[in-house]
């Protein structure tokens, strides 16, 4: 009868959720900390997950201390929900917590994405988490992490400007790609993860709640919803997103939307939609599915919602 | 294709599969075999993934193909699941069961030079008979140990070695060339900073760096151990005391109370010395890790007295050391560079674009303001 | 597929709070409910407390269930996480030592948890992340020191503060600029 089979709990591999109740409860002290303090990289342990460093672990372990059975769960990369990173991802989250799946953005409780936000414009109580390779925005001007840490301590930015200023000088316009640095509640400067510029303005006065993670480097920060975002600019030459101007996608005919550009054999190029959830309901593959598509950051004519905040691109004068 | 439409999930399983196709399944005696057959293999993967479980390291090599990046995530990865259930008491040089321990401070010293097994004084000659499929070698059976016998050509020694070895620190101290061991105090197990679990600041508390070391990459140790004892690094490292041996790990019962051994694991551990001039005398650097190797200790101690020394080379800073030598971020971060990039990299050629129509096109008459090189 | 491993009741408190917790820090003034039928204190406690943290209260029977979960009982100056069941003038003297973070580590301030009834009349003013323009709440038995307390401390220095009562919980980073009217 009292078999000591009968008394013990039944074998276990792994915790709900992989994360055990300590790796948990480290990662959400940490979360509300970042979300209290807008931009600032808060350390924390990260641990080892069966996925390799660098892969979205970051992103992994705040979605992991998120998700419960209820969750509706998206995950891409570069916008793709069929990228084998991100069906790999996808699948060890539904895998360890049971959540459903979606590529709805709108549909989604939680969102993980390694470089993209989506098109259509989040709302209240979704969680957006972004995958981050290299947290700290300084890295360029000072690689040793413990000074880096003393300048965001202190608000030391003149070396961010000296660069931005330097691009100028040199190039008559702002050469920084993807992840560019902005401002967070007008305190900390941020790596907004390689994102593309187009996405930077979504961060800003957002009804959703964005968690940036880099498990490699142990950094978690966060943008509240409703918090100013704002890309390092000089007042007179404007931030500016990629121009996409004139971009038609192939295959649904969109355009004012991030595209991807695909060389062709004859040295031409056509594009297509980077957003492939956005494209699922604006050209469904099985017409009986149709979801017509939310509103969008960028309008048709590529007017962001937030009227004022980007400026009209000005030329530099050849 | 590589972002498939539709096919991603299904891309990942196929791949995944053809893996196993071409390597073949893993079976039980293979993992037995790696366990009994390359220990230093084993070892290698333990101490980097601080986990002493030989079982459990040989499938990981045996299930990632001999690819010991993979091996060590694998059991990193596992490792991070299981609960901390107890604190083994410390594990003290002088208790060590050692069966190597030689120094090149000095020709003899206090417990006498101690080769035990090593292949420095070896012939590094393929042998090549083993693969003669007529005559094989007889002596070859198995990885377990043999005894002393004819066969195995061991000499039995004429009295027993002693249990453990005295420091040869110790001596050093008593003669007044090193200063003396901080006092021992008795520390709460649960205060001591733990890498695995804590934030890593700098600077690092001495636990995270010596831990740092102890689960490093081999080879991203001995790089940079290597940059040092070349010549970028302030110091000269003299190998004090190297030590191999199988430390008991002794703990307490959770329930009576009880201190009981919960088995024996190897470890190695090594101390270089150098002099500054200073009255304190001789500076010590250490370095300890699962498993034995060698190689990596005398490194890692060495990077340990050059963390030490007030302006280090850049690549001697405690952060760089221990930054770049985690095995597993490190390999992590340099393969996902696989990754699609095709955003970001669409950022920068819209940037390039742009600065190639302001200053190459037919209507610019623009030129950059540094020149391009003139070569 | 196999099935996910078990989504526990305690797994499910711990969550549920957690999650309450981050939206009302994510949106400050607004109330998400806490799991029912349970002592907010035990639940917080439970969700973010183990023994490599710390904690103070000056009640003992609050003391006695916190200690629970591992958490290190420390002096208040040192604790991370704060629990009073009101906010009486010893209680205000405690949080006055309380610690606001240093401009290198503003992640190390103190979280106070203070039971308190919260109304949306209009006293206090919210703006700030989080906050759509702004929005106005009521949180009653907080006497008017606290708000000056809590003033003194400049962004990013400060304590966070969960107000709870027994079913929801009120957040107030310390981003959030406080007016009262």
């Amino acid at each position: 009868m009292n078999r000591l089979a009968a008394l013990a709990a039944p074998r276990q591999d792994y915790s709900y959720a992989f994360l055990d109740a300590y790796a948990k409860r480290e990662l959400r002290r940490r979360t509300l900390k970042a979300i209290a303090i807008p931009g600032y990289q808060v350390p924390y342990a990260s641990r080892e997950l069966p996925i390799a460093r660098g892969w979205g672990t970051g992103g992994l372990q705040v979605t992991l201390s998120l998700v419960g059975p209820e969750s509706i769960v998206k995950v891409i990369d570069q916008g793709a929900d069929d990228s084998v990173n991100a069906a790999n991802l996808r699948r060890f989250i539904a895998r360890m917590s049971g959540a459903q799946t979606t590529t709805d953005a709108l549909k989604a409780t939680i969102i993980q994405s390694r470089h993209r936000i989506p098109e259509e414009i989040l709302r209240e109580y979704q969680a957006l988490v972004l995958q981050v390779p290299d947290p700290e925005p300084l890295r360029a001007v000072e690689s040793n992490s413990s000074r880096a840490h003393e300048m965001h301590a202190e608000a030391d930015y003149g070396q961010m400007w000296l660069v931005l200023y330097e691009q100028l000088v040199r190039y008559k316009q702002y050469i920084q790609g993807a992840s560019y640095p902005s401002l967070v509640n007008g305190r900390y400067v941020i790596s907004p993860s390689p994102i593309p510029r187009w996405d930077t303005p979504k961060l800003h006065q957002s009804a959703h709640l964005t968690l940036l993670s880099a498990g490699r480097e142990k950094r978690l920060y966060a943008v509240p919803p409703y918090t100013d975002v704002y890309p390092l600019e000089f007042d007179d030459i404007p931030f500016q997103v990629e121009d996409q101007r004139g971009w038609v996608c192939a295959i649904t005919g969109v355009k004012n939307k991030f595209m991807n550009e695909i060389p062709q054999p004859d040295g031409t190029s056509t594009y297509e939609l980077s957003d492939t959830g956005y494209m699922e309901k604006v050209a469904p593959a099985d017409a009986t599915r149709t979801e017509p598509p939310g509103a969008t950051y960028y309008d048709e004519q590529g007017n962001f919602y937030h009227d004022g905040y980007l400026k009209p691109p000005i030329q530099p004068e050849l | 294709m590589y972002v498939a439409a539709k096919g991603g999930e299904e891309a990942i399983q196929q791949a995944e599969k053809l893996y196993h196709h071409l390597n073949g399944e893993v079976t039980r005696e293979q993992v037995e075999a790696i366990r009994d057959h390359l220990p230093y293999l084993v070892d290698r993967v333990m101490g980097e993934a601080s986990l002493y479980a030989p079982d459990l390291a040989a499938l990981a090599i045996a299930q990632s193909g001999g690819d010991l990046y993979e091996a060590v995530l694998l059991l990193r990865a596992y490792r991070s699941t299981q609960p901390r259930i107890a604190y083994a008491a410390p594990v003290t040089p002088d208790e060590l069961l050692t069966v190597r321990r030689i120094s090149a401070s000095f020709k003899d010293i206090p417990g006498g030079q101690i080769l035990g097994p090593t292949l420095d004084y070896s012939h590094r000659v393929l042998k090549m008979d083993v693969l003669d499929t007529l005559n094989p070698p007889t002596s070859l059976q198995n990885g377990h140990y043999h005894e002393a016998s004819e066969e195995t050509g061991l000499t039995p020694a004429d009295r027993p070695a002693p249990r453990a070895y005295p420091a040869v620190a110790d001596w050093q101290r008593a003669q007044g060339l090193m200063a003396a061991s901080p006092k021992h105090e008795s520390v709460d197990p649960a205060d001591i900073p733990d890498v695995t679990s804590d934030t890593v600041l700098f600077p690092a508390p001495r636990e995270h760096r010596l831990q740092a070391l102890a689960r490093a990459d081999t080879g991203g140790v001995l790089a940079l151990g290597y940059a040092s004892m070349r010549g970028y690094g302030l110091i000269h490292p003299t190998v004090n005391e190297l030590r191999l041996g199988y430390a008991e790990i002794m703990a307490k019962h959770p329930v009576t109370g009880a201190q009981f051994s919960a088995g024996r694991a190897r470890v190695s551990q090594a101390e270089v010395v150098t002099s500054d001039g200073s009255k304190a005398g001789l500076s010590i650097g250490f370095a300890a890790t699962l498993g034995w190797n060698e190689v990596k200790i005398i490194a890692a101690s060495t990077l340990d007295l050059e963390m030490n020394q007030p302006e280090p080379h850049p690549a001697h800073t405690e952060e760089f050391v221990m930054y770049h030598t985690e095995p597993v971020e490190s390999s992590g971060f340099c393969i996902h560079f696989k990754l699609p990039h095709y955003v970001t990299f669409a950022s920068s050629v819209d940037n390039i674009r742009k600065v190639i129509a302001t200053f190459y096109s037919s209507e610019s008459k623009l030129q950059p303001e540094r020149a391009e090189a003139q070569s | 597929m196999s099935a996910h491993p078990p989504y526990t009741t305690s797994e499910a408190r711990s969550r549920e709070t957690f999650l309450a917790l981050m939206w009302a820090l994510s949106y400050p003034g607004r109330t998400p409910t806490l799991p029912d039928n349970a002592d907010p204190f035990a639940l917080i406690g439970d969700t973010l407390l183990d023994l490599e943290t710390s904690f103070y209260t000056p009640d003992a029977q609050i003391r006695a269930r916190l200690a629970q979960t591992g958490a290190r009982l420390l002096e208040p100056k040192r604790a991370a996480y704060h629990f009073y069941a009101e906010l009486d003038d010893s209680a205000l003297a405690t949080i006055a030592t309380a610690n606001i973070g240093t401009l290198s580590y503003p992640d190390q301030a103190a979280t106070l948890i203070i039971h308190a009834r919260f109304r949306s009349d209009s006293a206090l003013t919210l703006t700030g992340p989080g906050i759509n323009g702004s929005t106005s709440i009521q949180i009653d038995g907080i006497p008017a020191s606290f708000w000056t307390m809590r003033e003194r401390a400049a962004f990013p220095l400060g304590w966070d503060v969960f107000f709870v009562n027994d079913k929801s919980v009120l957040g107030l980073p310390r981003s959030t600029k406080v007016t009262l009217e």
